[in-house]
This record gives structure tokens, sequence and C-alpha cells, in this order.
């Protein structure tokens, strides 16, 4: 056999040295590239992804824009003695010290002096300040135009009182802390441990999480049953087959689009959490980064549980017309898998978080709401593994029987039973 | 030399390959003559690995065709298919690095070939928009692309104009040429009679012929046509002949053997002027008729 294949080469005036003489290494590397190659040249992904992207960026941006016009007051305050400056930074403090409790405003405020009232009042008129803080002997004033900012005329009440008592405490011979000792009242929600925001924020991660999964398992592995489809179509599938294993033609379609798909995800969350810095939220950020981290690789390893068996049902379909119908138990176990896992809570959210596919979105949902210890995600994460590992060699299974099978529409049951 | 040896596939109950054997030897090209569901296309899969064997085994210089090697087929099959949607050279370059050529390569020897078959001006053009004879074309080339030990051709020629035919012919003779087995198989029996050195026929899953086309049309009887300066009817007469038809000056007969013929040349001459004595070779349809019937 090698003198003959030998030979052919040498007489072969067209053959180069090296030219198709050996398989390529990795050929799915190739088949990947073209996936890849073929989806970032498609008009139509570009411009919805576009679209999206464009869409997170103007919800954020008109989020920040309405919290920058109506959340952070800058606040001036005209004075006239120097002991008010320290009464108005006490108060600016207080004012901007905590977005958690009750107020997300971060208010700043800033001391203007003046040379007497008469000045600040004309301060106030022409609107360079807000208010003018004064001290008559013992009695400190604020005026204003109408009422003065509420929230402003609150920190300065405090700030005031806090000023005097500490003087009069002194005067006493004791401190503020003595005098103040006992008086704090500590109040507990019984209806929930954690804070309303906090809740907001795990509700919304939680959907966002559970609809970028589903999202980009649906979109993607429609668009591997696609490509499948139309290569068998063509016919192209028997020049690929007869060239490379069909298990690396598979490997190769599967893994170009789960990088697809894993950088259309990062990317979106990217945005989104750019997005999110820009807002009143952005505390939350540091809080979000486990639960991120442990999305991706469930993320991976969920798509690919699943890419597989999108591959198969393009294999059974032999017209792009079938594939409504050989796709239609993934959709509709996606969907399903959706609406459950968005409904469950308590114990049946705890076993969710461990059922693959589910877990994806709803372990890194107990992350973030601090539920999960730290070797569940590293169970679930096996378990994931494991089912995928099932899945793939059972959509790869199928894929190879239904493949070159051109007699019309094949069902599973029939691609089971199958020879090759 | 690429040997098919008994080489069996069925589909439920229905054999659709049974025990199929030829041979295509180094340098030559070898045509694969059948109607529709004779198994051409289920044999030509199975050469290329596509399909399971039943039975049987395909042999590349006396050892199994593996995998790897197969990858070194050139194939083309009987659909013709490339990416409806992609620019017919990308698909190209892909396709020769599937085979194992660098894309750099790949892509020259693509161009080249498009170039040569007139294609030189739609390498970016969607293979949807090319003619279906240009698709064709692009086809044949994916097939050759790799630079293919041997090749499988179904179908190569089906819808092809004279011209492109003789174009597609001769570069499959330039690997001919260099040693490379080509197996095609065809509607257009006299497109095989004219392009191969053997014929394979075969007909509901057997070989029901398989020879030079020389050989095979001299498998058909002995049969000569006489044409007369008079009437023919004499040639009734004669011993050690069947006579097939008379009509006027001129006969159709089946002799025995050769003598016979003579013989009956011999009573002719001495009888009157012959216009014609002449041997019947049956064309190949004729022939293909016969065995498939």
């Amino acid at each position: 056999m090698s003198t003959t294949t030998a030979r052919h080469q040498q007489t072969d005036p067209q053959a180069g040295a090296t030219e198709g003489t050996e398989p390529p290494a990795r050929p799915w590397t190739l088949v990947a590239g073209r996936e890849i190659r073929v989806k970032l040249t498609d008009r139509n992904f570009l411009l919805s992804t576009l679209f999206t992207v464009g869409l997170i960026a103007a919800i954020f941006g008109i989020q920040a824009f309405f919290f920058n016009l109506s959340s952070a007051p800058e606040y001036r305050v005209a004075v006239t003695d120097p002991d008010a400056v320290a009464v108005v930074e006490q108060a600016g403090a207080s004012m901007g010290a905590d977005p958690f409790g009750g107020s997300t405003e971060e208010a700043t405020v800033t001391a203007v002096q003046v040379e007497d009232e008469a000045a600040g009042r004309e301060l106030v008129a022409a609107e360079e300040a807000d208010v003018v803080l004064t001290r008559e002997g013992g009695t400190w004033t604020v005026g204003a135009d109408g009422d003065p900012p509420a929230s402003l005329a609150g920190a300065l009440q405090e700030a005031v009182r806090g000023q005097v008592m500490t003087d009069n405490a002194a005067a006493a011979g004791t401190t503020l802390g003595e005098l103040m000792a006992g008086t704090e009242v500590a109040f507990v929600d019984y209806a929930s441990a954690d804070d309303s925001e906090g809740e907001l924020v795990v509700f919304v991660a939680g959907l966002l999480f559970g609809m970028l999964f589903y999202v980009a398992s649906l979109l993607f592995g429609l668009s591997i049953a696609q490509s499948v489809v139309e290569e068998k179509q063509s016919r192209i599938v028997e020049i690929l087959t007869a060239a490379i294993p069909v298990r690396q033609l598979l490997a190769g379609k599967v893994l170009g689009n789960t990088a697809l798909a894993l950088g259309q995800m990062v990317l979106l969350v990217a945005v989104g959490l750019v997005g999110l810095s820009f807002t009143a939220y952005d505390a939350f950020l540091p809080m979000l980064a486990e639960p991120l981290l442990w999305y991706l690789p469930f993320f991976v390893a969920g798509f690919i549980a699943l890419a597989c068996i999108w591959a198969a049902a393009g294999a059974m379909a032999s017209r792009s017309e079938d594939l409504q119908t050989t796709t239609m138990p993934l959709t509709l176990g996606l969907v399903v898998v959706y609406i459950v896992a968005q409904g469950l809570d308590g114990t049946w959210s705890v076993v969710g978080s461990y059922v693959p596919v589910m877990s994806t979105f709803l372990m890194p949902i107990r992350l973030l709401e601090g539920e999960a210890l730290w070797w569940e995600p590293v169970l679930s994460l096996a378990v994931t593994l494991a089912f995928c590992w099932m899945t793939v060699r059972f959509g790869a299974r199928l894929y190879r029987r239904a493949l070159l099978q051109t007699q019309g529409r094949i069902t599973f049951r029939q691609a089971l039973s199958l020879g090759e | 030399m690429l040997q098919v040896d008994a080489v069996t596939r069925r589909f439920g109950d229905i054999t659709a390959v049974d025990e199929v054997s030829f041979d295509v030897p180094d340098g030559q090209m070898v045509g694969f003559v059948g109607g529709n569901g004779a198994g051409k296309t289920t044999t030509m899969r199975m050469v290329m690995k596509l399909l399971a064997k039943d039975g049987g085994e395909v042999r590349w210089d006396g050892e199994p065709v593996t995998t790897d090697l197969c990858s070194r087929f050139g194939y083309m099959p009987e659909e013709r298919g490339l990416y409806p949607k992609q620019p017919v050279l990308d698909q190209l370059v892909y396709l020769g690095r599937l085979h194992g050529m660098s894309a750099a390569g790949a892509q020259r020897r693509a161009t080249e070939l498009l170039e040569r078959f007139g294609l030189g001006d739609r390498l970016r053009a969607k293979v949807e928009t090319l003619s279906l004879g240009n698709q064709q074309r692009g086809q044949i080339i994916a097939a050759v692309l790799g630079h293919p030990v041997a090749l499988i051709l179904d179908e190569p020629f089906s819808g092809l104009d004279p011209a492109a035919v003789d174009q597609m012919s001769q570069l499959l003779r330039e690997h001919t040429a260099t040693g490379v087995p080509v197996l095609f198989s065809s509607h257009q029996l006299d497109l095989v009679d004219r392009l191969c050195d053997s014929i394979v026929v075969l007909h509901r899953g057997r070989v029901v012929a398989n020879g030079t086309s020389a050989s095979l049309r001299s498998t058909g009887p002995l049969r000569y046509r006489v044409s007369l300066g008079g009437d023919a009817g004499w040639v009734r007469g004669m011993p050690g002949l069947q006579v097939l038809d008379v009509d006027g000056s001129t006969a159709v007969v089946q002799p025995e053997d050769e003598q016979a013929a003579q013989l009956l040349l011999g009573e002719a001459v001495r009888r009157g002027p012959v216009h014609d004595f002449s041997r019947i070779v049956p064309t190949l349809s004729e022939i293909y008729r016969e065995v498939a019937a």
C-alpha cells in the first residue's frame, strides 16, 4: 500500500510536497472555526447582538440619567459662623453615609462662607444657595425661601443637636456618649431577614440568569440544528464525513457554537455590569461576583449538555422544514424547565439547583442569596457534567445514525433503532 | 488498486447490494453502470465508509481501507452538495483544509482550478447564485482538490453540457495519468463507453457484467449483416446458421461459428455482387439491456 501511495505522490505533477498527504491534526478546530466565521459574518446575527447590547445600554442609560437627575442632589448652605461649617460638614456626612438606610440618596452638602445674614439671603434669592445657617446668641436659625428641602433640614437639625449636646455635656462634666447610652432603639423586620432591595436584586438576577441561558440555548441550539440540516440537505455532509470522522464534525459544531454563545453571554453580562455600576445599585456588584463566576461553568456545561441533542435533532430532519418537528421536544423541554425553575422555592429550589440544566440558573441564585454552602455548587456542577457526558454520548449516537439517512424525517425512536 | 470484494448491504428485508465485487486498477477509469436502485450509490457510500457494510470488504492495495485512508479519497456525492450561501472559493478552501491542505495551498489550488474552468471571476460568488453546471464544476473541483489517491464520483457528468464533459473528463484523465484509480457512476452509457477503461454493470444489487467495453460487446452472439445485389432469400437454405431477418436484398444472420459465416460469404460472392458483409457488434446499451433484463 505504501509503495503505491508514494508513487501517486511522486508522479502527481500538481501535488505539493506536503499538501493533502496527512489528515489535519485537529479537524474539529477547522469545523469550529467555520461555524464561528459564518456566524460572525451573518448580518442577522450581528444586528440582533448589537440591538440587544444597545437595549441593555439604553435601559441602564435611562436609569442612570434619572438617578443623577433626581437622587443625587447638591445642597449649598450659606454660613456666617466658622462653627457652622463644622455643622454643615456633619450634616453632609450623615446624608451621604448610608445608601441603604431607607434612602438611596448620596447628597453632597457644601458650606459657602458669607459676610452676614443679608449676604446669605441674597445668595438664596439668586438660587446660589439653598438655605442660610446662622447663630444668634445661643440660637441656630435656618432661613430659606419657603420650606427648606426636608432632608437637608432634617440633617442640619440633627447636626446642630449633636453639636450643642456635645457642648452641653462637656459643660455638665460628662460626655455625649454617656448621656445617650441606651437611648438607641433597634428595629427588626420579621417579614424579611434581608432588605427589600437585596431581594429585588436577587429576583432580577435570577430572572436574567435564567433568561440568558434560555435564550442562548434556544437560539444557538436552533442554529446548531439548522447548520446540521443545511449540511444534510445539500449533501455536503457526505463530503465532510468522508474527509473527517463524524465525531470531529460534531465536536467542531458544538464547541464552535458554545464559544459563540459564551462570547455573546459574556458581552451582554459585561454591558449589564458596566451599566449597573452607573446606577444606585452599584453597591451590589461585589455580591454578584461569586455567583457570576459560578454561572460561567454552569452555563457552558448546561449548553454543551443540550448542544449534542440539538445537533441530533438537526440530523433527524431531512429538510429545514422538518426542524420545527424534530426540535419540538427540546424547545418545549426548555420552556418547561425555565418556567418550573422560576416557580420553585424553599426545599424545591434546593432540589432544583441539583437538576442539570435547571441548576445553571438556580445554583447561582442560591449563591446570590447566600444560602448555598461552598460544596454545593461543586457537587451540582459535577452532576451537570455527568449528565453532559451522557447527553453528549446519546446525542452523538443519534447524530451519527441519522446524519446519512436521506429518506425523510426520522423520529427519536427510529434514530435509536437505526444501524450505522 | 481499489478492490471491492463481496460487499453486501441490507436495508431491512431488502438486499440493496449483494456480494458486489470488482477492481478499480491504478490509473484506470472504471464506469459504474446500472439503473435507478441498482445499488451504485449504496456501493460507493460503502467504499467511502459512509455506510456500514453487512458483509465483504473494500481493500486498497490488498489492505482493508482505513478511515484515515478514506479521507485521502476524493469523493463526490450523488446530489451536488456545497453550502449554498457561502462563496465557492471559501468552501473549497475549507474542504481542502479538511483534507489536510494548508490554507494557502488550498487557496492557491482552488483558485487555479476555478480559473481553469472559467469561474475565475466568480470566486466570491455564493454557490446558490451559480448555474447548476458551474455548481457541479465546483463539486468536481472539491473532489480532486486534496490531491486524492483515488476518486469515487457519483454521477459526476449528469447535467453537464458536452464541452463541460470534455473539460471534466480531461481533468480526470490527468489524474489517471498519475496512477490514480477513478470509479464513476453514470446513466450515460455512450459516455461511459467513450471514457472508461472498463465497465461494471450493476443490476438489482448484483454485478451482471464486468470488463472492458470491447470484451463486453464481444460477449454478444455472432451476427452478420449481408447486403447483396439481388434478393437475399436464398440464405435461408444455408447450413449452420439461423436467419433472423430478410428484407429484400438484406439479411441478418446468426451463424453457429465463424466457419459457417465464411461459407455464407463464399456463396454470396459466387452468386453475385456483395455490397456489405459485416459483423454486428452490439452497442453497450444493447448489452446493458440484455444483462439487465
